[in-house]
């Protein structure tokens, strides 16, 4: 019989909703997938959270599943207590959790702390092992390069990210591989430091499958309020494109009382979308894309691009069943959880990491340009190229 | 550009007129387009117009008239038909409900009305006609046989069989069914009726195509668990079809969890009161509906196909409220009849839907007896073509 592996989860919270309660709790309490109540091939045996509050789960699922063992620290979880690196895989997840936020308004979540402190027993052990990172590398673009470059020189697998990529479609459709791509727009909905990480890795997982691959982005530039209007209006980026997104939408906010879906007018959608937002970037092979936030307008993320020779237009809806309004499960972690998996199996990470670097560098120029008067951002080093997995990972069986 | 009639049993906010006929007026989202369908309704005629209704509101704003009666809806005020199709959505409004708990929506009535009009004025046009065709098969297969006597198109059903699914998989045209089951919710009828055509638009693709129902039988409470465990319905079908669900109840209400809600046996402590509607083809394939009100909230489908050892399973997705877009996906096929005068797929599995269930429910209404069906002898194929969104 195969062995199975032993996985650490580091968590800074673990309440209901928490990314650590959806991610862990697939690992403990298996989930539905293929028509089946799948149990991931490999036992998490250790836990360490950062914030116990009132609403904490981890004591629940500490008692629930004896196999896994709680640790006060990061370090021990790994080591499961002794002097060296004792897991085959780790979960690493800063996501909720109260941390402060700096001026620029990013919440400091200890990502690159936390991934520092797994490094360290790494290091002393002698060997790495593979790590999902959840979300962002970090929100300092520094410190997400060093974690990147710290698992290029230990040469560990390495994933990060967001589930929007993997999750379902409607329609179930990725870009075809090596197709030009000459505009990409994503319209979504959250804030700043947060879901716009979220419509930049679905803007991402689509437009790096382009004719070359990835390129890296040259310069970012922020829109918002009266100059995403007059952005909009300039056509900056293609309307069409923006409309054709926003006919993916399962969540078009009704413009008229009375009526359940009809298309806003220019007006309307100014009377709805108090705060627009736009991160456009240019990639270093003349691409460019858009990411909007359009909040009170709609609530998916919704893809579209021209691409082929004569620009016909490619556009999906990457799906989140979402609780609690919608579901009580939010399944996009479903196929999050089945990447990880193979990751932890196969020592290969099923998509590239480069994709989060980038999409980390560009929420940190994204930031940048809002707090700075929504100037031009030169990126010079998200000089990141990189090439797709030919083959499509997002949720299609 | 063709002229709609739309015959309505009420038309106010979230009703199905004011969603299925809104498209009409201000076009809805298909294929990644906001279309605007070459068609023009012009006229109406609605049942009742309870406070808030909105059908002068539409009629005013996008320029068509309100009718006291369907037959001058047909023919525009005039004296012969003045209109190329007819959208009757007989859903929703005040009307009584018999022994068997059906709603008596006069759905029969309103295309007879359309039938007596194509009649005396020598030409018939395309109908579609929401949900089931009527709460009784007799009446149904009436209308059905009225279409083929007059050689005008009719379509009817529910949107499930036509929205996106979650994954988007059909079963394969021709492929040799053990078994299917569906897992609904909500309430009886409606909703297990949504329930059924969806099942039924999976199962009319098997080998040999539809051959009828030869007998149907319901049972409710500890039973059906019971039925489960003798075989009567597979429990491997419910852990696919649950592995579609998005929406477990419980104690992933409670903490969020993820749950094997037959291994835990959440399922038997959740659903108060299980439904098992058993359905016996004619060429002996056994389906199960399993109404699990309690457990989940959304609609799965499983189905064992032959020498396929993992069960075939999705999720029929229901799109959000307001916006229902699943609706959006049976207007395009209805546009598709209105265009054609063809009918994108045969109005038998309406039919066949609409006899089963009254027949499950007569089954209930007995003392949860099963019924031989030999009236249900409807046979048909199934379109070659998956008529599911996937574009």
């Amino acid at each position: 019989m195969e062995k199975r592996p032993k996985i650490a989860a580091i968590a800074t919270i673990y309440h209901k909703y928490a990314h650590a309660q959806h991610i862990v709790d697939r690992f403990l309490e298996g989930y539905g997938w293929n028509s089946r109540h799948h149990y991931p091939p490999m036992d998490l045996v250790s836990l360490h959270v950062e914030q116990v509050k009132d609403n904490d789960l981890s004591r629940d699922r500490l008692e629930r599943f004896p196999t896994m063992k709680g640790y006060p620290t990061i370090a021990e979880a790994l080591t499961l207590g002794g002097e060296e690196l004792a897991v085959d895989g780790v979960l690493l997840i800063g996501e909720h959790g109260e941390y402060p936020s700096n001026e620029k308004g990013q919440r400091l979540y200890p990502r690159y702390e936390h991934f520092k402190q797994m490094a360290e027993v790494f290091e002393r052990s002698g060997r790495g092992v593979p790590v999902f990172n959840d979300k962002h590398l970090s929100w300092n673009w520094e410190w997400a390069r060093k974690m990147y470059d710290i698992s290029q020189d230990m040469d560990f697998a390495f994933m990060a990210g967001s589930s929007l990529p993997v999750t379902w479609r409607t329609p179930s459709i990725d870009m075809p591989l090596g197709v030009p791509v000459s505009e990409a727009v994503c319209v979504g909905y959250g804030g700043v430091d947060s879901y716009d990480f979220h419509a930049l890795e679905t803007l991402q997982c689509m437009v790096e499958r382009r004719e070359g691959g990835e390129s890296g982005v040259k310069w970012l530039q922020a829109y918002r309020g009266d100059a995403f209007w007059e952005a909009h209006h300039t056509e900056l980026w293609s309307r069409e494109l923006f409309e054709a997104a926003l006919c993916r939408s399962h969540t078009l906010t009704p413009s008229r009382p009375g009526f359940n879906n009809p298309f806003p007018t220019l007006d309307e959608l100014k009377e709805i979308v108090k705060d627009p937002i736009a991160y456009q970037y240019k990639h270093n092979d003349g691409l460019k894309s858009t990411m909007i936030l359009m909040n009170g307008l709609v609530q998916d993320f919704n893809f579209a691009a021209y691409i082929g020779s004569s620009d016909e237009i490619l556009s999906t809806q990457m799906y989140l069943p979402m609780p609690p309004a919608r579901t009580t499960l939010a399944n996009f972690f479903s196929p999050l959880v089945n990447n990880i998996e193979q990751m932890f199996l196969t020592d290969e990470a099923t998509y590239p990491v480069e994709r989060t670097l980038l999409t980390t560098g560009l929420v940190a120029a994204g930031v940048d340009s809002l707090f700075n008067e929504s100037t031009k951002q030169e990126t010079p080093h998200l000089d990141i190229a990189y090439q797709p997995t030919d083959e499509s990972t997002f949720w299609r069986t | 550009m063709k002229r709609i009639a739309v015959v309505t049993t009420i038309y106010r906010y979230l009703s199905h007129a004011q969603h299925f006929a809104d498209r009409f007026l201000v076009g809805y989202p298909k294929e990644g387009r906001w279309h605007r369908p070459n068609m023009k309704v012009v006229s109406l005629y609605v049942d009742q117009k309870p406070e808030g209704e909105q059908s002068q509101d539409r009629a005013r704003e996008f320029g068509f008239s309100v009718y006291p009666t369907i037959a001058e809806a047909l023919r525009c005020g005039g004296h012969k038909i003045a209109v190329d199709a007819v959208l009757l959505i007989g859903e929703h409004g005040e009307y009584p409900t018999n022994e068997k708990s059906q709603v008596l929506y006069p759905r029969y009535d309103f295309f007879k009305a359309c039938v007596k009009v194509f009649e005396e004025d020598g030409r018939a046009v395309p109908i579609f006609n929401d949900k089931h065709l009527s709460y009784s098969f007799e009446k149904a297969k009436e209308m059905v046989e009225d279409g083929h006597r007059l050689g005008f198109g009719v379509l009817a059903g529910s949107s499930l069989p036509v929205t996106w699914r979650l994954p988007d998989v059909d079963l394969p045209l021709e492929c040799e069914i053990e078994e299917a089951l569906m897992v609904g919710v909500g309430g009886s009828d409606p909703m297990d009726y949504h329930a059924m055509e969806a099942m039924q638009c999976m199962t009319e693709r098997r080998k040999g195509g539809e051959t009828g129902v030869a007998a149907v039988e319901l049972i409710d409470g500890e039973e059906v668990w019971k039925a489960g465990e003798d075989g009567r319905w597979s429990l491997e079908l419910l852990e696919a079809a649950l592995s579609r669900s998005d929406t477990p109840c419980g104690l992933t209400d409670e903490d969020g969890r993820t749950q094997d809600m037959i291994g835990n046996g959440e399922i038997y402590r959740l659903v108060e009161n299980p439904a098992a509607y058993f359905i016996e083809y004619n060429d002996g394939l056994q389906a199960t509906l399993l109404m699990l009100n309690g457990a989940v909230r959304d609609y799965c489908f499983a189905a064992k196909l032959k020498d396929e050892p993992v069960p075939v399973s999705t999720q029929f997705f229901l799109t959000p409220t307001p916006n229902v877009t699943y609706s959006a996906c049976l207007i395009a096929k209805i546009e598709e009849l209105f265009e054609t005068g063809a009918a994108p797929y045969p109005v038998e599995r309406t039919l066949l839907v609409s006899g089963a269930l009254e027949s499950c429910l007569t089954s209930r209404h007995q003392g949860h007896v099963r019924l031989e069906t030999p009236h249900l002898n409807v046979e048909y194929r199934a379109p070659a073509e998956s008529q599911h969104a996937r574009r």
